[in-house]
């Protein structure tokens, strides 16, 4: 058997929205398709990623609002629009970024008579999503003047931020004809982390019949958090500080965590083949450099009431408004913390059914390096995937039909039509071409507003390119 | 047929990125924005009974109550630049049988007078309270006065009163601030 040796070189701008990257899911062009489902079938025999440079990949997006709605040169005041964007917007829309950066990533198949495929490495992340405050979007929009009566409630107040890396080591075995499995093992070396995602109360300004003002602004059943790890070291110091220390919580130096990814491929016969994984199901467990913001309470306002007392001459006032803080403080304290908090990973769920079709691939003279399994690939792969992401207010799902299609052993080329929050009409491509040792990959979503970005509320572009030495 | 291939991925490659622009925007809008919140609060509140208007240990009338609280809210740079009108309302609900003149001084640090508002309350009788209102509003040209202040003095007067004199003067208030917050 020859011996593969995939080297790689991935650079290049990519912007997806979400987590999701169902034009890499199943699709044996890069190794990060392992990184999708460890019980992949795996195509090489060994390979490693250029340091810093195997993959580069960026995510930002908005569900329920594009740059067009808000910026569109059409003539309408901005403010209008702005305005109209809030009350499209629901509470459960949002906004999210991903950054990954893979510092190593390595495989190679440990062979004997029980072969396993160990793979490796270490990647940096970014994961931000703030839900759209639309309560407090209209409170400072606003004000309370036309809102009267109604409850603003804290509960749409939810974000997370984290950065971290992640050094992993997994195996994949094909445990039998029809079944190759894996898992990952994940330890989570947290840079910074922000949270506030399970507050609660209301905040009302209302008229009431016998009150002692003309209106009451109440605050009822207040229960907000804000947890921070890693910040309370990093004031005061200067850029490169920060960057030392931030590099030495990225080298296990912060707050860990622990965590693990499963998968499986299951090949019903030489054409039907199921696909599922699982992803960072772990924690991270922040225990020091740790402050915690806590504010709770219930308190009713209306007004200064002013007793004319009788002041001797000279006399000192009464210090209504001071002691109005103070009550204020009293009855809603917020309390500054040192606590260790245990944070959750966003877990993720893909699953996919593929159908094999049309006459198969390849040159019966060349090497088949995907050969692992008994499957003999075809040129054509239709199949449907299913993606869920748990965020703070529950899990987003996302469904994908694909056709995948080989032109010989060069090119490879895969379209996705997904639906989500973000749209649904969600229409993908990816290319992939070996010219020799080099390979070229570029994976585009949501193509049918690519003729215009502005308008899409998610744009996605990956582009690859891989340099491949086939070692005989 | 390589060759092909690679013209073919190329062209692709090369049509996406030439497809792919942000037409019919407008960025520059950002410097646009602008934040117009209405925001109603409530300020002060009182309730006067008519016996604060006279000293029994003295047999004497009591012809002017005063009383002073810090709104520092008010005061500073930073409401001035995003304050552009206010609007006070005042509403009074008289159950003494007397007229009042009612005025609120709004004092800076030094006890300068930055703005002044006066009213006179209309007499009722506890059977039939009357209620008098009014509105102050406050424009823009007058809103740096106002917003050098950092508290209020509050005196009712009363033309005249007596041991005998019932009933209360309840104050209700509260104040519209409309802001404008840009960048």
């Amino acid at each position: 058997m020859k011996k593969f040796f995939f080297f790689y070189i991935f650079f290049g701008v990519s912007v997806v929205v979400s987590q999701n990257k169902q034009l890499l899911y199943n699709w044996d062009v890069t190794p990060q398709a392992l990184m999708l489902n460890p019980g992949s079938v795996v195509a090489s025999q060994y390979h490693i990623g250029v340091p810093f440079l195997s993959q580069i990949h960026l995510n930002a997006g908005s569900s329920g609002v594009s740059a067009f709605d808000v910026f569109a040169d059409d003539g309408v005041d901005i403010n209008t629009k702005i305005r109209n964007t809030i009350f499209k917007l629901s509470a459960r829309d949002f906004f999210t970024a991903t950054q990954q950066l893979d510092v190593l990533n390595f495989g190679w198949l440990s062979k004997g008579f029980d072969p396993i495929y160990f793979s490796g490495g270490i990647y940096q992340e970014l994961d931000f999503i703030a839900y759209f405050p639309k309560d407090f979007a209209i409170l400072a929009w606003e004000g309370n003047r036309d809102y009267i009566g109604k409850p603003f409630d804290f509960s749409d107040l939810s974000a997370r931020a984290d950065l971290l890396t992640v050094y992993h080591f997994g195996a994949n075995k094909q445990l039998s004809s029809k079944l190759t499995a894996g898992v990952r093992i994940k330890l989570y070396s947290s840079m910074v982390g922000l949270e506030s995602t399970s507050n609660k109360g209301a905040f009302t300004t209302s008229q009431r019949e016998g009150s002692n003002n003309v209106y009451e602004h109440t605050v009822v059943d207040l229960d907000l958090e804000v947890r921070t790890s890693g910040f309370l070291s990093l004031d005061g110091l200067d850029q490169s500080q920060v960057s030392r220390i931030l590099l030495g919580r990225a080298l296990l130096g912060g707050n860990l965590g622990l965590g693990f990814d499963a998968g499986m491929t299951y090949q019903f016969d030489s054409q039907l083949s199921l696909t599922a994984s699982v992803l960072d199901i772990g924690a991270i467990f922040h225990s020091s450099d740790t402050e915690v913001y806590r504010a709770s309470g219930d308190y009713t306002l209306d007004g200064l009431q002013l007793i004319f007392p009788e002041l001797a001459l000279g006399g000192s006032t009464i210090p209504y408004y001071d002691n109005l803080e103070d009550e204020i403080e009293r009855e809603i304290p917020v309390d500054t913390l040192n606590i260790g908090y245990t944070q959750l990973r966003p877990t993720k769920i893909n699953a996919a059914l593929h159908y094999d079709f049309g006459p198969r691939v390849g040159d019966k003279d060349s090497c088949d390096c995907r050969s692992r399994a008994t499957k003999e690939e075809r040129v054509s792969q239709a199949g449907v995937q299913y993606y869920t992401i748990f965020r703070p207010r529950g899990p987003q799902l996302a469904g994908t039909l694909y056709y995948r299609r080989k032109f010989g052993n060069s090119l490879s080329v895969k379209t996705t039509y997904t639906v989500d929050r973000y749209s649904a009409k969600n229409i993908g491509a990816a290319m992939s071409l070996n010219l020799g040792n080099v390979n070229f990959f570029v994976a585009a979503d949501n193509l049918l507003d690519l003729s215009n970005i502005a308008k899409a509320n998610s744009v996605s572009l990956q582009l690859g390119f891989n340099f491949i030495v086939d070692q005989q | 047929m390589l060759v092909k291939k690679a013209k073919l991925f190329i062209s692709l490659f090369s049509l996406m990125f030439f497809l792919s622009c942000f037409e019919g925007t407008d960025f520059e809008q950002a410097n646009d924005v602008l934040l117009t919140p209405e925001i109603e609060l409530d300020l002060i509140y009182f309730n006067i009974e008519a016996s604060q208007f006279y000293n029994p240990s003295t047999s004497t009338e009591i012809l002017v109550l005063k009383d002073t609280t810090d709104l520092d809210f008010l005061g500073g740079r930073d409401i001035n630049n995003i304050l552009k009108k206010a609007d006070f309302l005042f509403q009074f609900t008289n159950s003494i049988p007397r007229e009042f003149d009612v005025s609120f001084d709004f004092l800076n640090t030094q006890n300068q007078s930055k703005y002044f508002i006066q009213s006179n309350i209309v007499s009722g009788n506890q059977t039939n309270p009357v209620v008098t209102t009014f509105l102050e509003e406050i424009d823009e040209q007058e809103i740096t006065d106002l917003t050098s202040a950092n508290k209020v003095v509050i005196s009712v007067a009363i033309a005249s009163s007596s041991q005998n004199l019932t009933g209360v003067l309840n104050l209700q208030s509260k104040t519209t601030y409309y802001l404008e917050i840009d960048q």
